[in-house]
């Protein structure tokens, strides 16, 4: 438990001075990275915690993303006051669009949500009411501004998506931490059983989906900034298979498993450019090979999560046992 | 209240073929009601429309003199009504504890926001449904395998995580279904004496189980099926002697021994 946390103390450590030992090329990965595992880290409640097979992820990335370039370079709002709508837009439509296929079972629904996810890149690339910019996107997209300051620097966009995902993870240890966290858990561990104790199944998996689809809303609007422009095959079907891919791959519902996930299945080929697309063959050989050898992802999750003196007890007694014998 | 659970001729189907046929049961508080017959004999079907698992076909199942039928299973574990399973369903890679908890999930007061946002109310929240869990881990000597995988253990410590979990939610009706079953001869001994610690807390229990001596020595009441049919009720002595039921035992015992 303790190397667990001087790893996790470390990790963060490191992030949160990266931007003074990087390049801007490395930079801008490092943007990309924190971002990217954001999203992960929202799709993990989905599908590492309640277990839905949610294959269309990409969308409420996407729709933060346009969500704030849209009401940025159409609206002229302000880029920080984008962002709650960037956050409340795709919950709202998380829950609209899974509240009718949510009592499906897991192969139905990932065959339903790859369907909203080819929808929703047609309607990004047909410019619906002239909003979205078409096959194109939205460019231009203003830099964010608090204060009279203007962030338009790689290292304040660094910090901006740091915090996020900072926010990210003290959500995410308050979720498991609580009534609506368990019962995500149990749900995905035995359905049956969750019923029988009085757990509302479709109720808490629409919940799942409103907080991944919140979290990965504000990641989208993070993305729109660092890019200042949006379009739509950065959100396809593809994207979502990759944030499916993270949480299988790195574990589902272990924070460190996602770390490592988002690094293997982002940070990775950017160290083996000179590799051309030939470097994309990593995802799918780090795909096969860890299904094969650690089908629980590469860092599997520990439960375990109970009061202090919950586990002092369980300790005491096994050696009180140990001395008896 | 007179009785607790209503079974009114209760009739389930499956693809027309009859599970359970015109069933009447009533159990009281701080009453246990066995349900005994053979393999086949439609005691879990009748358990799963009682916990709306299934719903049935005809008559009526009222919980408090509530109609519950086809109510479903979250809604009637809500009320009240919580269960064990014959082949156990626990949360395997979870801790003893968190399993336990998880029969908390009724009880507690917890908003959604409580899940972003740790306030004092959601402290006070979790503390006294841990605190609940510290006690029932306490009566069922579980607490040394607080933080050990469900998986990790042997059966018969299973089947008291299973019932733990089941009394977290404070039931007014508890169903058992074979609880016995897979225990040794010591554990059953256990199991029946917590059984009937469990009953004085006045809560009716519904149990379904071959362990003849078990069934006799704990039961008040009991109803026997054949083929979903009701061929014999009564009290223990009664059932034991009945010829119809020594009957349809007889050529089947073995097989029940093996289940």
């Amino acid at each position: 438990m303790n190397k667990t946390t001087m790893i996790a103390g470390t990790f963060m450590a490191v992030m949160a001075v990266f931007p003074f030992l990087a390049n801007s090329v490395w930079l801008s990965i490092g943007i990309t990275f924190l971002v990217f595992a954001v999203v992960a880290f929202s799709q993990d409640v989905i599908l590492g915690r309640a277990g839905i097979f949610n294959m269309g992820h990409a969308i409420f990335f996407g729709m933060g993303a346009y969500t704030t370039a849209i009401l940025n370079v159409h609206f002229a709002m302000e880029i920080i006051y984008t962002i709650p709508f960037a956050i409340i837009i795709p919950m709202i439509i998380s829950v609209l669009l899974a509240g009718p296929i949510i009592h499906l079972r897991g192969d139905y629904l990932l065959v339903a949500t790859i369907g909203f996810n080819i929808i929703f890149e047609q309607v990004l690339s047909n410019d619906v009411f002239g909003l979205t910019g078409g096959p194109n996107g939205i460019f231009g997209i203003d830099v964010v501004r608090i204060f009279g300051y203007e962030l338009f620097s790689d290292t304040s966009i660094y910090y901006i998506a740091f915090g996020l995902l900072v926010i990210t993870l003290l959500i995410i240890r308050n979720l498991d931490n609580s009534k609506y966290g368990r019962a995500l858990y149990y749900i995905n561990k035995d359905e049956i059983a969750a019923k029988s104790m009085g757990i509302n199944i479709s109720y808490y998996k629409l919940f799942a989906f409103a907080i991944g689809a919140a979290i990965a809303g504000a990641a989208g609007s993070v993305f729109a900034i660092q890019y200042s422009a949006v379009s739509p095959e950065s959100f396809n079907f593809m994207q979502s298979v990759m944030f499916f891919a993270i949480v299988l791959v790195g574990g589902s519902s272990s924070l460190p498993g996602i770390i490592i996930g988002t690094f293997v299945m982002f940070v990775l080929p950017e160290l083996f450019t000179e590799f051309k697309e030939s470097r994309y063959l990593i995802f799918g050989a780090a795909m096969v090979l860890t299904m094969i050898l650690r089908p629980n992802g590469v860092w599997p999750a520990t439960f375990g999560n109970i009061p202090k003196f919950l586990k002092k007890k369980a300790v005491s007694n096994v050696s009180e046992q140990g001395e008896t014998k | 209240m007179k009785y607790v659970l209503e079974i009114e001729n209760v009739s389930k189907f499956f693809h027309g073929l009859v599970a359970i046929d015109d069933l009447t049961i009533r159990v009281k508080p701080g009453q246990i009601y066995g349900i005994i017959g053979p393999n086949g004999a439609g005691k879990t079907t009748l358990f799963n429309c009682v916990t709306g698992i299934y719903t049935p076909e005809k008559g009526t199942i009222k919980y408090k003199g509530e109609d519950i039928t086809g109510m479903e299973p979250h809604k009637i574990a809500q009320r009240g009504v919580l269960r064990t399973f014959q082949n156990i369903r626990l949360f395997k890679e979870m801790s003893v504890a968190e399993n336990i908890m998880a029969g908390c999930h009724t009880k507690s007061k917890q908003k959604w926001y409580h899940s972003i946002i740790h306030t004092s109310f959601y402290k006070k929240d979790e503390l006294k449904h841990w605190k609940k869990v510290e006690e029932l881990m306490e009566f069922f000597g579980l607490s040394q395998f607080a933080a050990t995988a469900t998986a990790d253990l042997p059966y018969g410590v299973q089947r008291k995580v299973e019932m733990a979990r089941a009394l977290a939610a404070d039931p007014e009706l508890l169903i058992l279904d074979e609880p016995a079953a897979g225990l040794n001869e010591n554990e059953t001994i256990e199991l029946t004496r917590i059984i009937r610690k469990i009953k004085e807390m006045g809560l009716g229990i519904m149990m379904i189980e071959h362990d003849m001596d078990m069934v006799m020595s704990l039961t008040d009441y009991i109803t026997v099926i054949n083929f979903g049919k009701e061929i014999s009720q009564g009290l223990p002595d009664f059932v034991q002697d009945d010829p119809k039921v020594i009957e349809a035992y007889i050529g089947s015992d073995d097989d029940e021994e093996d289940e």
